[in-house]
């Protein structure tokens, strides 16, 4: 946007702010230090609230702080929504949380390129670097070569996920592979009030997200591996055109669908199809038991045979505030939060959606005798498989470099914002693709 | 004689003059803590936000650098910026034109000796005291494409054979929100409205019985001038309000589909925490309450002129 | 006659229409999750259910969230209208320099959105040691509280007879006791009708509460609520149903006691410019 102010750094005034609000701060002194304890409290963030997660969080807490007297851990739940704000606020604030986790990749890279994020090589050394599935770490790994934090569990974040029975009716006899393949069946299987899949075009992060996939999946990307823009091609427009026929294979309401709901269209019975990470095995158990025998998923279809599948992770992460107070404290609840009683625990809160980075783990006879787990276990390998070599938008491929905008880009909403205006408003797809370029081009340079 | 009075009505006028200045004291004393909190909370703040949107400021780290008025030159030019604007007006005409309307209807049923009349108030005001987010979440659970009360009445009547999306698609999104936003809004105007009409005589509509004025015209001719002083205030201040509202869209559409509903302060809350541009958002800000003004002047200049 | 019934059944369809949404978010707060999924759906619970209000109140934060705005709102009422009825008094029925500048500034403040405010106001609160507090709320609520209740405040003020508080006067009462003896009880409906908007607005913020807030302990239940029921991981309806019932509660609670000073106290001042 100001582009041609970008280039001149000498004009940068740093802290121009900051200078307003220290009036304030000398005020405000004794009252800081009134609040100073001995105690050191640590605060730790995620926007993964669910009540399951949460009790298994308290016990992780519970465990460390019997181990370490005199430190006390807050959990505070945030929300995939509302996080950009509250930690925006946080960092303007100083008044971090001392750890955050889940947060996708992408956006942990852009707050570490901007300084606010502590290096994460030390932990990663402590829970052991070798544990690690290989190639594990590579997507947090900062262009000066620290580590700006790790990955709390893979995610495979577009399995399709598909319903047995519905296929045998429809005579469906194998799961589709091509988006032609999944177009035909979401045909056959709709009607009788079941719609074909769960699609969302709305103007909200899971557009973005699920539809950077698409475009993988016709064998385009957004960028080129060194940053280039690169989301006007021939790729992208298959990918519309696709996304755009889906449309009505999709529920009315798909043009306002978020994670949420589409997620709640599958497991209700409502669509044949889905697309979503591991949660859907827990919830379908839970809420709609009577389809329980009936699901599997397989990797997102591709535009044909000759392009791989692309799976999305968003590589939940585990970072350090750097103007946390208590690094040090912090540092060790980080690293304990991968042992393995209490990482386990956090794991099958939600089965098979958030999956082990560790190798112990993943073989460990706890973690795999899960009655889910273990009624799922060829789902939930592959989803191990799949987000294993996954990918994002600050992560396109192991030849991209680490994108630090890809947080923005996201929140930005340009890429939804496409998908709603050629799918849903017919917009010319020229123009439409021109536009979103410059806008990415915009949020790269600001 | 004369004298003597002329001394002791200056002594008067003295005492009289110390007194109105100990009072114009007290006065000074009670304001001060409405003064003080205003500094503090309003006025700084707006400052602030003038001054940041001079800069261009990354809104995790407050760090910023000197633009000056490129900020406003930016945001005058971009077409989301006329957009949103655009929405922002429709919203608030919209929504407000219906507050008003059904807001007096409502008041004059209420006023009259219907059945179980205070059930029938309490049930009326509702809406205005349950929070937004509630009333959201009731409205998206009417709305929903699937399991929605809304859709499923409207095609067993035969009205539609397919679920209508009230949120994703145009001009749906835009209805519906207006919608929400008037049920949600009008009790205001019918609280006000109903007290109006407790407190006009009896003897006017009287007179004009005998006149041989309709109902229709006795509404005309007596209620309305009666409530045109109220109206005016009540105008006002919804219309501030509805143009600044952000929960309400926010939670509803979220400004979508695309950019259809999205109004301003959406716009502001995007520029901030979505895109990290605290200077332009702040920008936005300024370039709103500078429009809510310069409407709010005419209209008060209007209505002055009109009553004078 | 039938004219009458007439125009009573179709003013209680109009009512009833209106009320819908809040008899459809009961229903459907005492259905199983199950039957919420029925297609179609069903009119009256085929089974009823309470086990989302014991869910929420056993399970969850609920509580704490409600007993965090009961906090929040009460102070906020409690400070705004104390600061507005002193400020009213003063601009109604005193003489100083400035006195109508500060009139239209009230007036200017209304503009202000919420958006505006936000960030500087945090900072603020950072360096007086007030993030995450509910006191840092109730700060950030004065915000829009103050300016509403100054100005309904003023109109009920100007309602007042001004040769009764001269009366008291020449009785030798200071202008304080005066105040106290003759003016505040006048004054009364206006109070409560004020205090009760006020209460209704804090109630019902939601923005603030989602910036400035962040710790379970001090979030209030607009922001809890959504923060707990809706994610990305599940959308529970008649849990959500049944938490808006029970946030609405104290609202009702408040309105049936006070519905008739809400009406008359606006009757009293009007809402005057």
């Amino acid at each position: 946007m100001t582009n041609s102010r970008s280039k001149t750094p000498n004009l940068t005034r740093r802290g121009a702010l900051k200078g307003l609000a220290v009036g304030t701060a000398a005020a405000a002194l004794p009252f800081g230090a009134f609040a100073q304890q001995k105690q050191i409290t640590l605060r730790w963030w995620s926007p993964q609230g669910s009540p399951a997660q949460v009790e298994a969080y308290k016990f992780q807490i519970a465990k460390f702080e019997a181990l370490n007297p005199g430190i006390k851990v807050v959990f505070e739940a945030s929300s995939d929504e509302g996080y950009a704000a509250q930690l925006a606020a946080a960092f303007s604030s100083g008044q971090v949380p001392d750890i955050v986790t889940h947060l996708p990749s992408f956006s942990v890279a852009s707050y570490y390129s901007k300084g606010l994020v502590e290096p994460f090589d030390d932990v990663i050394k402590a829970i052991g670097a070798d544990d690690f599935y290989p190639g594990a770490n590579d997507v947090f790994k900062a262009p000066d070569g620290r580590y700006i934090g790790t990955g709390i569990g893979n995610s495979a974040a577009n399995m399709l996920w598909l319903r047995k029975d519905l296929m045998q009716k429809a005579g469906i006899t194998k799961a589709p592979e091509t988006w032609d393949e999944l177009r035909a069946a979401a045909q056959s299987m709709q009607g009788g009030g079941i719609y074909g899949a769960p699609l969302p075009y709305g103007r909200n992060s899971m557009t973005s997200l699920v539809f950077i996939g698409f475009i993988h999946q016709a064998g385009g990307q957004v960028f080129t591996p060194d940053l280039q823009v690169a989301i006007d091609s021939p790729e992208t427009r298959k990918a519309l055109e696709f996304y755009g026929s889906m449309r009505k294979l999709c529920p009315p309401g798909a043009a306002n669908y978020s994670w949420g709901e589409s997620l709640t269209a599958f497991v209700s019975g409502a669509t044949a199809t889905g697309l979503y990470a591991g949660r859907v095995l827990a919830n379908v158990v839970k809420q709609n038991p009577s389809i329980a025998d009936q699901i599997t998923c397989v990797t997102y279809p591709t535009i044909s045979k000759d392009v791989a599948p692309w799976t999305f992770n968003d590589f939940p992460s585990v970072f350090i505030p750097a103007q946390s107070k208590n690094k040090e404290a912090a540092k060790a609840f980080a690293a304990f939060l991968f042992n393995p009683e209490g990482y386990i625990k956090q794991l099958l809160a939600a089965p098979g959606h958030v999956l082990p980075v560790l190798k112990s783990i993943g073989s460990n006879p706890q973690y795999l005798e899960d009655p889910i787990i273990k009624k799922y276990n060829a789902e939930v390998q592959l989803m191990s498989s799949a987000a294993a070599g996954g990918f994002n938008l600050g992560y396109e491929s192991k030849k991209h470099k680490s994108n630090a905008k890809g947080g923005e880009v996201v929140a930005s909403g340009a890429i939804a914002t496409l998908v709603q205006r050629v799918v849903l408003n017919g917009d010319n797809v020229d123009a439409a693709l021109s536009d979103t370029a410059k806008t990415i081009e915009g949020i790269m340079k600001s | 004689m004369t004298t003597l009075s002329q001394a002791s009505s200056v002594s008067m006028r003295a005492e009289q003059t110390r007194l109105e200045r100990r009072y114009a004291h007290l006065g000074l004393l009670l304001i001060a803590p409405t003064v003080l909190i205003f500094s503090a909370v309003i006025v700084y703040p707006l400052i602030s936000a003038i001054y940041m949107s001079l800069f261009s400021i990354f809104t995790p780290t407050l760090e910023g650098k000197w633009v000056g008025v490129d900020n406003y030159v930016q945001l005058l030019s971009a077409s989301e910026f006329w957009w949103s604007l655009l929405n922002n007006l429709i919203w608030t005409v919209g929504t407000l034109t219906l507050q008003i309307v059904f807001g007096i209807g409502m008041a004059l049923v209420l006023h009259q000796n219907i059945w179980f009349r205070s059930l029938a108030r309490s049930l009326i005001l509702f809406p205005y005291f349950i929070s937004t987010v509630v009333a959201v979440l009731v409205w998206k659970w009417l709305f929903n494409d699937l399991y929605g009360i809304l859709n499923h009445l409207m095609m067993s009547a035969g009205l539609i054979d397919m679920p209508i999306d009230y949120l994703g698609d145009m001009p749906n999104a835009m209805i519906s929100v207006i919608l929400v936003g008037a049920w949600k809004y009008f009790p205001f105007v019918v609280i006000a409205v109903l007290a109006r009409l407790q407190s006009i005589p009896d003897q006017l509509y009287e007179a004009a019985k005998i006149d041989g004025a309709g109902a229709v015209a006795r509404f005309f001719d007596v209620t309305l001038p009666q409530l045109r002083e109220v109206l005016v205030v009540i105008v006002m201040l919804r219309a501030i309000w509805d143009f600044k509202e952000f929960d309400l869209i926010f939670l509803l559409t979220g400004g979508g589909p695309i950019i259809s509903t999205q109004t301003l302060p959406l716009m502001v809350y995007k520029e901030a925490f979505a895109l990290n541009q605290l200077g332009m958002a702040s920008a936005y800000a300024v370039v709103m309450m500078a429009i809510m003004l310069f409407f709010m002047i005419v209209y008060i200049r209007k209505t002055r002129e009109k009553s004078a | 006659m039938m004219r009458r019934t007439v125009f009573n059944i179709c003013a209680w369809i109009v009512i009833l229409i209106v009320a819908f949404p809040l008899f459809w978010m009961v229903v459907t707060s005492l259905k199983p999750q199950s039957e919420l999924f029925s297609r179609p759906p069903t009119f009256l619970p085929a089974t009823l259910t309470l086990e989302h209000y014991a869910k929420l109140l056993w399970e969850t934060n609920f509580l704490s969230y409600f007993r965090n705005s009961i906090i929040l709102s009460v102070m906020t009422t409690v400070v705004v209208v104390g600061v507005a009825t002193l400020g009213a008094f003063s601009l109604v029925r005193f003489k100083f320099r400035g006195r109508e500048t500060l009139a239209f500034l009230v007036l200017f403040t209304y503009l202000l959105p919420s958006v505006v405010l936000i960030l500087p106001l945090y900072l603020m609160l950072v360096r007086l040691g007030l993030s995450n507090t509910i006191f840092s709320l109730v700060i950030a609520y004065t915000t829009f509280a103050l300016p509403y209740a100054l100005w309904l405040l003023r109109s009920f003020m100007a309602g007042i007879p001004e040769d009764i508080e001269s009366a008291a006067l020449v009785d030798g009462a200071s202008r304080m006791e005066a105040f106290r003896d003759v003016i505040l009880p006048q004054l009364l409906p206006g109070i409560i009708s004020t205090a009760l908007f006020t209460f209704i607005l804090s109630w019902n913020e939601y923005l603030y509460a989602l910036v400035l807030v962040n710790s379970d302990d001090t979030r209030p239940l607009t922001t809890g609520v959504m923060n707990m029921l809706i994610s990305s991981f599940n959308i529970e309806w008649s849990l959500l149903m049944a938490a808006s019932v029970m946030m609405s509660v104290p609202l009702i609670i408040a309105f049936a006691f006070l519905q008739s000073y809400l009406t008359r106290g606006f009757g009293a001042g009007g809402v005057k410019g």
